[in-house]
């Protein structure tokens, strides 16, 4: 008697689930739940629904919590600092602020500042990428002040050191789900991928990139695939940014503390993890908000302490004081290129 | 006593002239080599004699100054890392490269060559099939306890097997093997040529060897290269060359 034997595959080792993974994910989800349900449940005396100041400060932190996400992508998980970061914001601002003024609508305009931020960093990044470590992140910033001085100068298209207005539009619901909504896309998309291929190997390029060049890693696909993507979402936030803020001139937009906050934030939560760019942004936010706001002269000193607190003791961030081990630090990232070849001896 | 050979075989990789300046160092001079499908090639040398430079020319991290290298009858000379690792060319490395952040999985899991796939299809997490045979080859090389840990963890003998491992899961042609045994311990190192050798009679791959321990080469490797100061002194079996003058000359002195 023949049977055909059908070859079964054994089943793929499942990771067990354990029971810290779900409670984070219980918790997540009502954070989620709660967030969107803050702008029904909030009243501010004096403020109606779509003024509500609280709004605009919690839209604010989502901004960052995508951008630190955003700029995590090429700091963090390929290990390209990036201290230009801003200038994508800047396009992806002026894009839409340009295209409103030629009577384009808010939405149409604000996905056209995002492709044309996507566009910049394809024509920046061929050859900034090419450079490595420090080089590429004073290339960077090199970058982002010449395209400061480019907008100032062209009065015709931007309105020069003049500014651009776009039209006035107060809804802060409006913008408090557009960023938050954003914010989980992009925090989604990272969790994405890390755990897939290509966010392994831009682990590995960060790790080593001869090594990962040599093992048949497209490097140079690979890293302006990752900056692609992250300036796309930080054109869109740049935006979003700009009609909110109903105007936007060369030093209101392409402000170097913006890069370096993102920088802090990143490195406060958890370089090249997911969860920590977010962690760290809504951390200094609200301490920023909240604490500091009462102390408004010593605030900036009180951050720079943190900053360079950061780099002393926590270098790995709260994630990597909370035990995950796969993010990196500034300290590491810069190490190994200055190390030259794999780095050896150092953990 | 040469190695005979059917002139119809083509030669798998094939450098002819090869030659690496840096400034007025010549590292390579005019090297000509071949290896053929399936065959074990040593490559030996004093120190600073060359062998890991021709290993950078072959896989292209370093430019080659004049000659040529074929791969499979393809010119590799001017092509990317990537492309010739696509080609099915993989190595090993004398400084120890493993990706320190990643667990043993995932460092086995990137290695796997993406040729001709897209950003898009890399989006995916890895295949079951691909891990499936990731997991056998961390089981091959006795790591399968350390699957989960960063690999920065591990011991530098762990690192040189998970390296060979990397070196494997694409499923290579020929493979380059940049002194794989050293700093292993003796138990090991017999377990690495067993899988050497097992790779070569069962599967057919071809492997070119830089080490230092000529027992090694030796007992794998039907044809020896022998290097001095970049230039190529000496090929045969392992027998011709360790009775060789000039070779003993090179590495004994007079």
């Amino acid at each position: 008697m023949s049977t055909t034997v059908t070859p079964t595959r054994p089943p793929a080792p499942v990771a067990p689930v354990s029971r810290a993974r779900w409670v984070r994910r219980i918790v997540l989800l009502v954070l989620v739940i709660a967030l969107f349900l803050i702008p029904a449940i909030t009243r501010i005396e004096g403020q109606t629904l779509v003024s509500n100041s609280l709004l605009f400060r919690f839209t604010q932190m989502f901004m960052l919590i995508t951008l630190a996400s955003d700029w995590n992508l090429t700091g963090g998980f390929t290990g390209y600092v990036d201290f230009g970061h801003a200038v994508f914001f800047g396009v992806g601002a002026y894009g839409t602020g340009i295209l409103m003024g030629h009577g384009w609508a808010f939405p149409p305009a604000l996905f056209a500042g995002a492709v044309f931020a996507v566009v910049f960093a394809y024509m920046i990044g061929f050859p900034t990428l090419r450079l490595r470590g420090p080089y590429f992140s004073i290339a960077m910033l090199g970058t982002f002040v010449a395209m400061r001085e480019i907008v100032r100068v062209s009065k015709g298209i931007t309105g020069g050191g003049v500014g651009l207005t776009l039209p006035p539009y107060l809804n802060r619901p409006l913008f408090y789900y557009l960023t938050l909504i954003l914010a989980i896309i992009v925090v989604g998309v990272m969790w994405w991928i890390r755990r897939s291929e290509f966010g392994a190997s831009l682990i590995a390029i960060r790790e080593d990139e001869v090594g990962a060049e040599m093992r048949g890693i497209r490097t140079t696909l690979h890293k302006i695939t990752a900056f692609a993507i992250a300036a796309f979402f930080t054109g869109l936030v740049g935006g979003l940014w700009a009609y909110q803020n109903t105007f936007i001139d060369p030093d209101l937009v392409f402000i170097e503390s913006r890069t370096v906050e993102l920088v802090m934030m990143s490195m406060l939560g958890g370089l090249g993890t997911v969860a920590g760019p977010p962690l760290g942004a809504a951390t200094i936010y609200w301490m920023r908000d909240v604490v500091w706001k009462n102390f408004a002269d010593y605030h900036l000193l009180a951050e720079g302490a943190i900053l360079i607190g950061i780099v002393l003791f926590v270098p790995a961030g709260i994630m990597g004081a909370l035990g995950d081990r796969s993010g990196t630090s500034i300290q590491r990232v810069w190490k190994r290129w200055m190390g030259g070849a794999a780095g050896e001896g150092e953990p | 006593m040469t190695v005979v050979r059917d002139p119809s075989v083509k030669p798998l990789l094939e450098g002819r002239g090869v030659t690496k300046r840096f400034g007025g160092l010549v590292a390579v001079q005019s090297v000509d080599f071949a290896v053929y499908p399936q065959e074990m090639v040593g490559l030996i040398g004093p120190n600073g004699s060359g062998k890991t430079t021709l290993f950078d020319c072959l896989s292209r991290v370093q430019s080659i100054d004049e000659g040529r290298v074929l791969f499979k009858g393809i010119d590799i000379t001017s092509k990317k890392p990537h492309s010739v690792a696509h080609l099915g060319m993989a190595r090993t490395f004398q400084v120890i490269r493993v990706y320190r952040k990643l667990t043993v999985l995932e460092n086995m899991l990137v290695s796997r060559q993406w040729r001709g796939e897209t950003i898009w299809s890399q989006l995916r997490p890895s295949q079951a099939d691909t891990e499936e045979r990731a997991r056998e080859l961390i089981n091959f090389l006795s790591l399968e306890h350390l699957t989960l840990e960063p690999a920065g963890t591990l011991s530098g003998g762990q690192r040189r097997l998970l390296e060979l491992g990397m070196a494997l899961m694409p499923d290579p042609d020929l493979i380059l093997l940049d002194e794989a045994a050293s700093g292993v311990n003796p138990t090991l190192v017999e377990t690495i040529k067993d899988r050497i050798r097992r790779l070569n009679e069962e599967r057919g791959k071809a492997f070119l060897i830089v080490e230092h321990d000529m027992r090694f080469i030796s007992d794998l490797c039907t044809r020896v290269y022998v290097l001095n100061y970049g230039e190529k002194l000496a090929e045969g079996t392992p027998e011709e060359v360790m009775e060789d003058e000039a070779v003993i000359e090179a590495y004994f002195g007079t």
